[in-house]
């Protein structure tokens, strides 16, 4: 459920996942500078093409930089309000094409190889307390009780609207707050019932 | 950091990511930033775990999307969220659930936890984020001052409403009971 | 009440209070058998007891051993020995697939990922969960997720298994294809539950009553004594 991820496999998934992002870098150093609308707009139409090769599944994808819609607009008109059509072109085509890069490595590239790409990165943080395999246990967990606590949220809705009959109000914010502090109490416990973070010997390093 | 803290940490992070699917308003002056309840749940973990703990749970969440889990509200996310125009907005929660716990813990014996809360969050989730969002909006979308000061302008009802929820929780559920102290973090 | 040859926990002399309450004040019990079953109201120790043995609570005061270990000194050790299985299992289910979630306590075990994965595949295909290691665990049933909690407990293969009320949010069904499970595992069991039916197989219940056993031995009189002792409490009551 929560995964920009597409399903069906291309030639982009089979691409390691830090060559990817190293690449979608590299791109941004480059296009990030470049102010002349007929370059942006090749290179665009480009980008473009990259998707078509991913198949129509992916081509569809497209339709996503709507959700911008309203920002591009808004960035269009600024720029033929204070300055040529050339440069309203050249900002939107550079805005979106930023947009539509980053999601072509999102959607080639599953949680777990972005994470272990960047995991390296953030093993860089370990002198400021930072522990990579904790980290990526926060990860889990946080995927994990994230529709356990939209479930629990979901349950006091509806026991609302069945006493009341009114919409959910933000009444109910309070003891879902409380509740959720209930369950950090069990979550707590289960970690430590699995042995997380209790010295042992031979076991993982958690720090 | 124990266990708890690490629970507690992963809770709000997923709370941050549930308020995601509260439907978001679009506004037509704020220059497509739209207003969600999710910088809510920012100010709301660092009211309620404190300064350390809420910073590490809006970075969490921060995470999460890097990572690819379309967890903003409209169920966006992935790397193309740190190319658009509102990063700034998105990176600027792990400071502003900083700055509303360091500020309630420090106001919450004076003002009471329901006056601490709104005031922490008003500074935190409203002053702070926008003046690290609307700088890099504007940056990206190459505008002026005066179009910032409307996007700033249009994005205040909402964040005072959010502020006062954040005090009426805080007012409900006593964080200074449940939430422990932070020491030893 | 039979004999123990050589206990794999005993409590020795225990104490312990949560908070302004004294749970266990110089409390003592050996179990050795295969199956002890743990009966009593709510509140009377069942939950704190089986969270001792696992070493989740320290006694304030005396010494719980668990296979000869002490449960302070040798905190560390007691996962690989001891799996605990909680009454919700939407509270102890730690990772977003069911293949993650029984392979961590065998990466903690010291197995590579690689391992564990191929030993939670096996795991799941003997248990007739084949293929459900990429599954989410959010869409499995209440009950898949208990059974999910269960393999996942014994998947280090602990040699004692603590279980708090496993069964309370049940269907009738998937009550008694897990009853089935548990029935046939090796390891030691020592269940706290209000299932008397389940428990009338045990070979050995314990009726704890505010911190005490009031009551041990062979299912049939200590389930036979605790019954009497509520109705008995009612008629007073009405009387």
């Amino acid at each position: 459920m929560i995964s920009n991820y597409l399903g069906r496999e291309t030639w982009l998934h089979r691409m390691p996942a830090g060559a990817k992002l190293a690449a979608l870098a590299i791109l941004s150093v480059v296009i990030l500078p470049v102010d002349d609308w007929r370059a942006l707009v090749a290179a665009l139409a480009g980008v473009v093409l990259l998707y078509a090769s991913l198949g129509k599944e992916a081509f569809k994808r497209l339709a996503m930089i709507r959700s911008f819609a309203v920002l591009l607009a808004i960035i269009a008109a600024l720029h033929l309000l204070a300055g040529t059509w050339q440069e309203a072109v050249a900002a939107v085509a550079r805005l979106v094409m930023m947009i539509l890069l980053a999601d072509l490595v999102s959607m080639t590239t599953t949680m777990q190889a972005m994470m272990a790409a960047l995991t390296p990165v953030l093993t860089l943080l370990r002198p400021f307390g930072l522990n990579p395999r904790k980290l990526s246990l926060a990860v889990s967990l946080a995927i994990r009780f994230i529709p356990v606590l939209s479930a629990n949220w979901e349950a006091r809705s509806e026991a609302w609207r069945a006493r009341t009959g009114r919409r959910p109000s933000f009444r109910l914010l309070g003891p879902f707050i409380a509740d959720t502090f209930r369950i950090a109490d069990h979550v707590a416990e289960a970690l430590d019932a699995r042995g997380v973070a209790r010295s042992r010997r031979g076991g993982r390093e958690w720090g | 950091m124990g266990l708890r803290d690490l629970a507690l940490i992963v809770l709000f992070a997923a709370i941050i990511a549930a308020l995601g699917w509260v439907p978001k308003v679009d506004l037509p002056f704020a220059a497509g930033v739209p207003i969600t309840a999710q910088s809510m749940g920012v100010t709301l973990a660092g009211v309620m775990l404190g300064a350390r703990r809420g910073a590490l749970a809006a970075a969490l969440f921060v995470l999460l999307l890097l990572f690819g889990a379309p967890l903003l509200a409209g169920g966006r996310g992935g790397l193309e969220v740190f190319a658009g125009p509102t990063a700034g907005f998105i990176l600027g929660f792990i400071p502003a659930a900083f700055v509303s716990g360091y500020l309630f813990d420090r106001w919450s014996l004076r003002l009471g936890m329901f006056g601490a809360a709104f005031l922490a969050s008003v500074v935190g989730g409203y002053v702070l984020l926008n003046l690290i969002g609307i700088p890099v909006l504007m940056a990206v979308n190459g505008t002026g001052l005066d179009e910032a000061a409307v996007t700033a302008l249009s994005l205040l009802p909402g964040g005072l409403l959010k502020a006062l929820a954040t005090g009426v929780v805080s007012y409900v559920t006593r964080p200074d009971k449940v939430a422990g102290t932070e020491a030893g973090v | 009440m039979p004999d123990t040859v050589s206990p794999y926990l005993r409590f020795d002399n225990v104490s312990l209070g949560r908070g302004a309450r004294t749970v266990f004040d110089g409390f003592s019990a050996s179990l050795g058998e295969r199956r002890v079953g743990l009966i009593g109201n709510n509140g009377s120790g069942k939950s704190t007891l089986l969270r001792l043995a696992a070493g989740l609570l320290l006694p304030d005061a005396g010494e719980v051993f668990v296979e000869g270990l002490e449960t302070k000194t040798h905190r560390g050790e007691l996962p690989g020995n001891v799996g605990f299985l909680f009454q919700n299992p939407d509270h102890q289910i730690l990772f977003p697939t069911v293949g993650e979630e029984i392979a961590f306590g065998l990466t903690e075990k010291g197995m590579t990922d690689a391992e564990a994965n191929a030993a939670a595949r096996e795991l799941l295909a003997a248990n007739g969960c084949e293929g459900w290691e990429k599954r989410a665990v959010h869409e499995l049933s209440e009950g898949q997720r208990q059974l999910v909690c269960l393999l996942s407990v014994i998947a280090p293969e602990p040699s004692v298994l603590l279980l708090d009320e496993p069964f309370s949010s049940l269907d009738l069904p998937t009550r008694l294809d897990l009853s089935d499970r548990l029935r046939a595992l090796p390891q030691a069991v020592v269940m706290a539950s209000h299932d008397f039916e389940f428990l009338s197989a045990f070979d050995r219940l314990l009726w704890l009553d505010d911190g005490r056993v009031r009551e041990d031995g062979r299912p049939a009189t200590v389930i036979a004594a605790y019954e009497a002792s509520i109705r008995g409490l009612k008629t007073a009551r009405r009387a």
